[in-house]
Parts: structure tokens; C-alpha cells; sequence
């Protein structure tokens, strides 16, 4: 039981961390631009959102799956395939939860006078600068609340998880994948007990967040 | 006269179709949907079908999903529902035997022995644990005495639909599946049933039916030596 949460956390944790370090530049890049690719851009991160999570693991199964040039690629370099495997499982979490960031961080850095920006420019900061000690600090409520939303997220992942991670008892199962198959199997008190244990987990670590971030 | 106009005028419209709502065993993709498509034909309406795993729907039927008719991929969960007096038990009828196969992305494996190849990295089976076919994998393959040894290998399908696009997409190499999902469109090979429970197929009107008697005239239908004949296509057996 411990293992099962801790691989959980592990994999939610992960995600979370690259959906941060690729979601703001990203987010921070589409507030400010308009025009087709723009929106296109914007839409395109919010399909996991919109598609059916069995469908989300089908599609992903198709293009990281051991026939497609990205997992070919990544068993050519590893050794071993995507597929099946925790990095999979780290994988799915990241794309069904990326949107949440991006689409709180985005209006954040949306919501920053852009006045400031230009002021640190004019005392001739870079932009990696600017974006790291102004736009940041700036958006850093909406970022916090992003990335809480989206460690929720890659804690509940599901479907996606099923299909490209293959539920692999004590190597892939995450929690959320455990209290699906003991409910299936009729096994309600287990479910009910892992239920809880990552309820008060996930509410536990969004609360720390929620407060470090706020101050 | 007046009685003769009033019994004409009384008489009731030709009974409209209803059309059941049905929950089955993803080994019955293929030949429910064929079937449904001939119930329309015949008696005008079509059933609404809704695949997945027969443990889920057991699990949805006990949290009071309403469901007109009920195919089980195995008996083992009619009895779960039928000791909680969920069903109607009179409406319950074996509509066949599943078979296992193996199948493969390229070749399917010649045996169950052949498995333990180093070219067989993953082998995809449905969840065990819920998954009536899951389950039958697990037995053949602690009966033939390879199941320690395919362990690291195995992958898990939440059902049996599932497993097999596993294996479809290339992604796993090997799997166990239902030949009811394969008969038609690939080649495979059989497993000798002896080394698994029978995969008896049972099908029951769920007593939270809104229209039981649409479910009872489907499965009637099914049951019938044309539905029947439909079944053996797809592979199951008497």
C-alpha cells in the first residue's frame, strides 16, 4: 500500500514538475501573441481536456507506441520501450494535466501590466531576465494555482495511464488505477481505503502548496 | 354495434418496438453488433449495445444500473448478482462457450511454451482480476506452468477489447484473447480449453430493467437457431 502511493506520488510529482518547466515559457509565450497560430496553439494544448481519457490513451498508444518515430527513437536510445513502462505512466500524467497550467498561467501573465516588463527593458535586463524576475513573480498566484491544479489532475489520471502504462502491478499500477480495478474485482474495501489514503494525500500536498504559494 | 365500434376503436396500435438496453462482455463486439443490426431488420428496432469488462457492468448492476439484458463472459458473475436477487432468474441462459487464442503482432505464437521467446517482450492478457478472459489466461498459464515466467512480461488490458489493441498496435508482442474478437480478421492460435475453466457465457435480465420483456425478446432472439448461427460464426461454442 505504501509502495502504491509512493509510486503514485513519485509519477504525479514528475509530471507536475515537466508540466511546470514546459507550461509557463509556453503559457507566457501565447499571452502575448495573437493571430492564427496563436489560437490554433491555444486550442491544441486544451484537447486532452476535451478528449475522452480511453480516447487520449489510444491516441498516445499510436504515437509514442513501439511502431511510431518517437518510440523507436526512445528504444533506440534506452534500450527498452516507452510503453509499459513508469516513464509511460509520467507521460500520460503530463499531457492530460499540462492544459490546467497553462491555461491559469497564461491568463496570469495576461493580467501583468505590461508597463513593468518594458521598464526592466528600458534598464536593459535580458529578456530571460525579465522573465524570470519580473513576469514571474508577477504571475506567480496564477502559476501556483496552475500547477495545483494540475498535480490533482496527474494524480487522478486514468485512462490514459491504463492504456500506455498497461496497469503493471507494482510497476506501472498507480493509486487512482487500484481503487478502478478493486472496484471492478468487487474489492470495495480496499478501494474505499485507497480512496481515502490518496484523498488525504492529494489534499494534504495541495494545502503545503496552496500555502507556500500564497505568501 | 355501438360495442363492436367501440372494441374497433379500442383495439390497441401493433405494439411499437422497444428497444433494450443491453450491456455485454467486449468478446461480444462483433457478434452482438451483427445481431443487433439483424434485430432491426426483423423486429424493427435496434438494441442499444454497450460493450466493456463483465466485471464493471456486475459492478454497475449492484449500484442499481438500469439495464435491460445482461451477457456475462462468465457465469461466475450472473451468480454474484443472482445471490443478491438482482435478476430475474427465470430470464437466465448459457449463450455460449468462449475460447481463448493466442495471437500476435506479426506471426501469432505457434504455443502457450513458445511465450517464454526472448522475441516476446510483452504479452498482453485482460485483467485477471475482473476480466473473465483475464482470468482464463492466468489459468492456462499456471496450468501449463508458465506463468512465473511470463511475469515480467505481462501487460494488462481492462478488458478484453482492450488487450487486444494492445497487441494490435504493435505494442505488445504476444496476447491472449477472446476468439470471438479475432475469428474473422486475423490468424491466431488456439488454446486448448481444458487448461482453463469453461468460459461459460450466460446472459440475464437484470431485475432494474425499465422494459425487461425487450430484453427477454432480444435474448429470445439470440437464442434462437438464427442468432445462434450468428454466435458460432464468431467462434462460440454450443
Amino acid at each position: 500500500m505504501l509502495d502504491l502511493m509512493l509510486r503514485s506520488l513519485l509519477i504525479a510529482g514528475l509530471a507536475s514538475l515537466a508540466v511546470v518547466a514546459v507550461g509557463v515559457p509556453f503559457a507566457r509565450l501565447l499571452a502575448r501573441r495573437r493571430g492564427l497560430w496563436a489560437e490554433l496553439l491555444s486550442t491544441l494544448v486544451l484537447l486532452p481536456m476535451i478528449l475522452p481519457p480511453t480516447v487520449l490513451g489510444y491516441v498516445l498508444l499510436l504515437l509514442i507506441g513501439r511502431g511510431s518515430p518517437v518510440g523507436q527513437t526512445w528504444e533506440a536510445l534506452t534500450g527498452s520501450p516507452l510503453v509499459f513502462t513508469p516513464a509511460a505512466a509520467v507521460l500520460a500524467a503530463f499531457v492530460a494535466a499540462l492544459p490546467f497550467l497553462v491555461r491559469a498561467a497564461q491568463s496570469a501573465f495576461e493580467q501583468i501590466d505590461p508597463h513593468f516588463e518594458d521598464v526592466a527593458r528600458t534598464l536593459g535586463r535580458t529578456e530571460l531576465d525579465i522573465f524570470l524576475r519580473v513576469s514571474i513573480p508577477l504571475a506567480r498566484r496564477g502559476i501556483v494555482g496552475g500547477a495545483a491544479l494540475a498535480f490533482a489532475r496527474a494524480m487522478g489520471e486514468f485512462g490514459a495511464t491504463a492504456m500506455i502504462a498497461g496497469s503493471i502491478p507494482g510497476r506501472t499500477q498507480t493509486a487512482s488505477l487500484a481503487v478502478y480495478d478493486a472496484v471492478q474485482a468487487g474489492r470495495t474495501a480496499d478501494a474505499g481505503l485507497i480512496a481515502l489514503l490518496l484523498a488525504l494525500l492529494s489534499a494534504s500536498i495541495l494545502f503545503a502548496v496552496g500555502r507556500t504559494g500564497a505568501r | 354495434m355501438i360495442a363492436l365500434l367501440l372494441a374497433l376503436g379500442c383495439r390497441p396500435e401493433p405494439e411499437a418496438c422497444v428497444p433494450p438496453v443491453v450491456l455485454a462482455a467486449s468478446d461480444l463486439q462483433h457478434a452482438l453488433t451483427e445481431l443487433g443490426e439483424l434485430y432491426r431488420q426483423r423486429v424493427g428496432c435496434a438494441p442499444l449495445l454497450s460493450f466493456g469488462s463483465t466485471g464493471a457492468y456486475t459492478s454497475q448492476i449492484e449500484q442499481g444500473a438500469r439495464a435491460d439484458l445482461f451477457f456475462a463472459a462468465n457465469a461466475s458473475f450472473i451468480d454474484r448478482l443472482q445471490s443478491q436477487a438482482l435478476l430475474h432468474e427465470d430470464s437466465r441462459m448459457v449463450y455460449g462457450t468462449g475460447r481463448l487464442v493466442l495471437v500476435g503482432s506479426a506471426a501469432p505464437p505457434p504455443s502457450l511454451a513458445s511465450l517464454t521467446d526472448p522475441g516476446i517482450r510483452y504479452l498482453a492478457i485482460a485483467n485477471p482480476e475482473h476480466a473473465p478472459y483475464g482470468l482464463a489466461a492466468q489459468q492456462a498459464l499456471q496450468a501449463s506452468g508458465l506463468w512465473e515466467e511470463v511475469q515480467p512480461r505481462l501487460v494488462r488490458g481492462e478488458n478484453i477489447a482492450q488487450t487486444w489493441q494492445l497487441v494490435q498496435t504493435g505494442n505488445a508482442d504476444a496476447g491472449i484473447v477472446a476468439l470471438s474478437l479475432v475469428v474473422e480478421s486475423t490468424p491466431y492460435t488456439l488454446i486448448d480449453s481444458s487448461l482453463h475453466e469453461p468460459l461459460v457465457q450466460v446472459a440475464a435480465v437484470p431485475r432494474s430493467a425499465e422494459h425487461p420483456q425487450a430484453g427477454r425478446d432480444f435474448l429470445a432472439f439470440v437464442m434462437a437457431p438464427e442468432g445462434r448461427a450468428v454466435l458460432q460464426r464468431y467462434g462460440f461454442g454450443p
